[in-house]
């Protein structure tokens, strides 16, 4: 008797040890598509609501935005502005102050994280010395590229700074070559996780032939390459807090006829996260000092996580993190035109930004 | 009956160990036998004496070797680091090579430890099959289990050897490890368009399914039977007694048909065997034939016609747009960062290799 209430609560230890990993039932499964065939989406309601209030207390108080945003400030007005041009002094000014909060909350530095402080206790707002302004200068270029041109993913909404940085320098959600998830994935303990190459230059993450028989087709993906493109999959998944069915069809992955609209969303997705990191993010590589660096000497770059993370619309679709009242990044931006007292501090910003200087004179 | 155990006799009876019947060349045997009060628990308490032989001597030192150098290998992968070779164990494998070595001899660490653990181990398997036979005739029994052995052996084979030949790349196959032999398993059936579209799948989950059902209800019966002397072969021999006929009587009573004492090991030998030789012919077929079961299924009518629930297919989407490159092989090192040296991929976070790759960056930015 006493070994058997022994084994008893050895079991019934052993059993809640074995659960307390899992979450709390019970969860909600939506039928998304035609039944019977599991396509459903499942959410936990306890952890999506604890999410959604986390996101809410977290917006940041900015200045509203005024009635009219005003025509782009005159000629002379700021020095070795390029890519903000379009922007009235006051809208300016209000964008500049938000970036304090969307970026250098977290350092407490407010202008002076970008901005050089003269040994006089001036600021020189015109000064490129800092990296940190060269990067912010290119990453509102990059944001005002994705509002633009990738209105298929980001939706009229857009993005800002706010999405990914959340008052930090660095959105939390990034990463490196050489990082490992833990546990480790197919195959990442022997090689380079090829699947990073999908959110860096290259778009062929199909591998299910279009064809029944072999003898149809010249589909030559391997399984280790299959691995690839499932754990990419997986990641997308874990970023959106999705399960698969909510862009797929599980029967056949790779069909488009039968996947909910969201997967041409994604697809969009995996190409601006291409783009930003391929034309914006890598290039600024050699910005970057060393502390910033990954575990193998490369910066920081995105992926889908980056600014989901974990919710299928960023910030549960908060308007906090939307463009719509940010001329400065909802438009493609153009150089403000100096005026002829500030040629020496234009000349000085020339050696930095050579290939900006050409642009200056085009764009008056 | 001094040998008689039961799963419920509370009773263990100590003698001389029982040396068996007479078999020709006993010599080979190791004499030593001796008693264990738990395996008394679970079977006969007798241990020994056993019998290796040199097929069997040879198949344990091959076997063995393979399954050092997977975990060497193994090892290897985290910097030799112990911790983390307990830690990650689940998660570690022995890869075979990459697809552009096709069926070339790889280096030892790009594939080549793969070659040696599978030819190592494939050899371990094949002299046990064997030592099996050639020991179920030395008792002058059937050879009913090595037959039953070399099924398995067929699904081993196809996995590891037949299907990677015929595919021409040793990259098909089968990493060794614990969870990256099931990621294969995963990244097989989606690679291949689905395979619970396989008929041959089909039928090998229908005989995997009905070998647990067929031994649910033999081991049922026979235990139900068991307080008539039921599970006493001998005794069942020579006098089919009140065990045997209940037992069937049952079966007809609850479904009208009952296996005999014999035909329900031919029923569950067949199921077993059928699971694994259906499987590998599945497996076989699979990227030598068929690429894609899903659309083989749809071309056969396996697959209903679903509704198109989303419409035709996805908003703003230019014809073409969404068809690309399937993926072809991997180009060598990663875009952006020439800097970048081969060799890293040992480098986990949290081992000492990665502190100290970590700490040379630092004097080196």
């Amino acid at each position: 008797m006493k070994t058997l209430r022994r084994t008893a609560t050895a079991l019934a230890g052993g059993l809640l040890i074995a659960v307390s990993g899992c979450e709390l039932p019970p969860v909600d499964t939506v039928q998304s598509g035609f039944r019977g065939v599991g396509m459903e989406h499942v959410q936990n309601p306890r952890t999506l609501e604890d999410s959604v209030r986390a996101v809410a207390q977290r917006v940041p108080q900015l200045a509203s935005p005024p009635e009219e945003f005003g025509d782009p400030a005159p000629d002379g007005t700021w020095e070795n502005v390029q890519v903000l041009g379009h922007l009235s002094e006051s809208e300016f000014n209000r964008f500049k102050l938000a970036m304090t909060t969307w970026v250098a909350a977290e350092t407490g530095e407010g202008c002076n994280y970008c901005h050089v402080i003269e040994d006089d206790g001036q600021v020189n707002f015109a000064s490129d010395d800092k990296y940190q302004k060269r990067v912010s200068r290119d990453m509102i270029s990059m944001t005002q590229t994705l509002n633009t041109e990738y209105a298929a993913h980001v939706g009229e909404a857009g993005v800002n700074c706010w999405t990914c940085h959340q008052g930090q320098v660095q959105p939390v959600n990034r990463w490196y070559f050489g990082d490992r998830p833990d546990p480790p994935a197919a195959g990442s303990m022997i090689e380079r996780p090829q699947w990073e190459r999908h959110y860096l230059d290259r778009n062929d993450v199909r591998i299910q032939s279009s064809e029944a028989l072999s003898g149809d087709t010249d589909n030559r993906a391997s399984l280790q390459q299959t691995e690839y493109t499932y754990w990419l999959m997986i990641q997308m998944s874990e970023s959106l807090g999705v399960n698969c069915t909510y862009c797929h069809t599980s029967a056949r992955w790779g069909d488009w006829d039968e996947s909910p609209p969201q997967r041409v969303t994604a697809f969009r997705g995996l190409d601006m996260v291409r783009h930003m990191n391929m034309e914006y993010i890598v290039p600024l590589q050699d910005e970057w000092p060393s502390d910033r660096l990954g575990p193998e000497g490369d910066g920081a770059k995105v992926n889908c996580a980056t600014c989901h993370a974990g919710a299928y619309i960023p910030q549960y679709g908060s308007t906090a993190s939307h463009a719509v009242d940010w001329p400065a990044l909802n438009q493609i931006g153009v150089a403000h035109a100096a005026g002829e007292t500030t040629s020496a501090a234009m000349e000085d910003s020339d050696e930095d930004e050579e290939s900006d200087s050409g642009e200056v004179s085009e764009n008056p | 009956m001094a040998e008689y155990q039961n799963l419920f006799s509370q009773v263990q009876v100590r003698h001389a160990p029982d040396p068996g019947v007479g078999v020709p060349d006993p010599e080979n045997r190791i004499p030593d036998s001796g008693f264990s009060y738990w395996l008394g628990k679970i079977g006969d308490a007798q241990l020994g004496p056993v019998y290796l032989g040199w097929l069997g001597v040879l198949s344990l030192i091959t076997g063995g070797l393979s399954i050092v150098l997977m975990g060497l290998v193994m090892w290897a992968s985290v910097g030799w680091d112990p911790i983390q070779f307990v830690r990650l164990l689940p998660w570690l494998a022995v890869e075979p090579p990459a697809p552009e070595y096709g069926l070339s001899i790889p280096p030892l660490a790009e594939g080549g430890w793969w070659l040696l653990c599978g030819f190592l181990l494939t050899t371990a398997i094949i002299l046990w099959w064997f030592r099996m036979y050639t020991r179920a005739r030395a008792l002058g029994m059937g050879t009913h289990v090595a037959w039953s052995f070399a099924a398995a052996i067929w699904l081993y084979l196809v996995l590891g050897f037949i299907r990677p030949l015929l595919m021409g790349e040793w990259a098909q196959a089968v990493p060794f490890g614990i969870f990256p032999h099931l990621d294969w398993t995963a990244a097989f059936s989606i690679r291949y368009g689905n395979l619970f579209y396989n008929p041959f799948h089909m039928l090998s989950i229908a005989f995997l399914y009905g070998s647990a059902l067929l031994f649910a209800m033999h081991a049922a019966t026979i235990l139900a039977v068991g307080k008539m002397g039921g599970e006493r072969e001998i005794d069942q021999i020579t006098d089919r007694g009140t065990a045997a006929e209940r037992s069937q009587l049952f079966w007809r009573w609850t479904m009208g048909f009952n296996a005999t004492m014999e035909s329900i090991h031919r029923w569950a030998w067949w199921f077993a065997a059928l699971t694994v030789i259906t499987g590998g012919i599945g497996i076989v077929l699979t990227g030598t034939a068929v690429d894609n079961w899903y659309l083989w299924g749809q071309k056969h009518g396996l697959v209903p016609d679903y509704p198109e629930v989303w419409g035709d297919p996805v908003p703003a989407v230019e014809p073409g747009e969404l068809d690309g490159p399937l993926q072809g092989p991997p180009p060598e090192g990663m875009p952006g960062v020439s800097y970048m040296e081969a060799g890293n991929g040992f480098i986990l976070p949290g081992t000492a290799a990665h502190v100290s790759f970590a700490q040379n960056l630092e004097v080196t930015p």
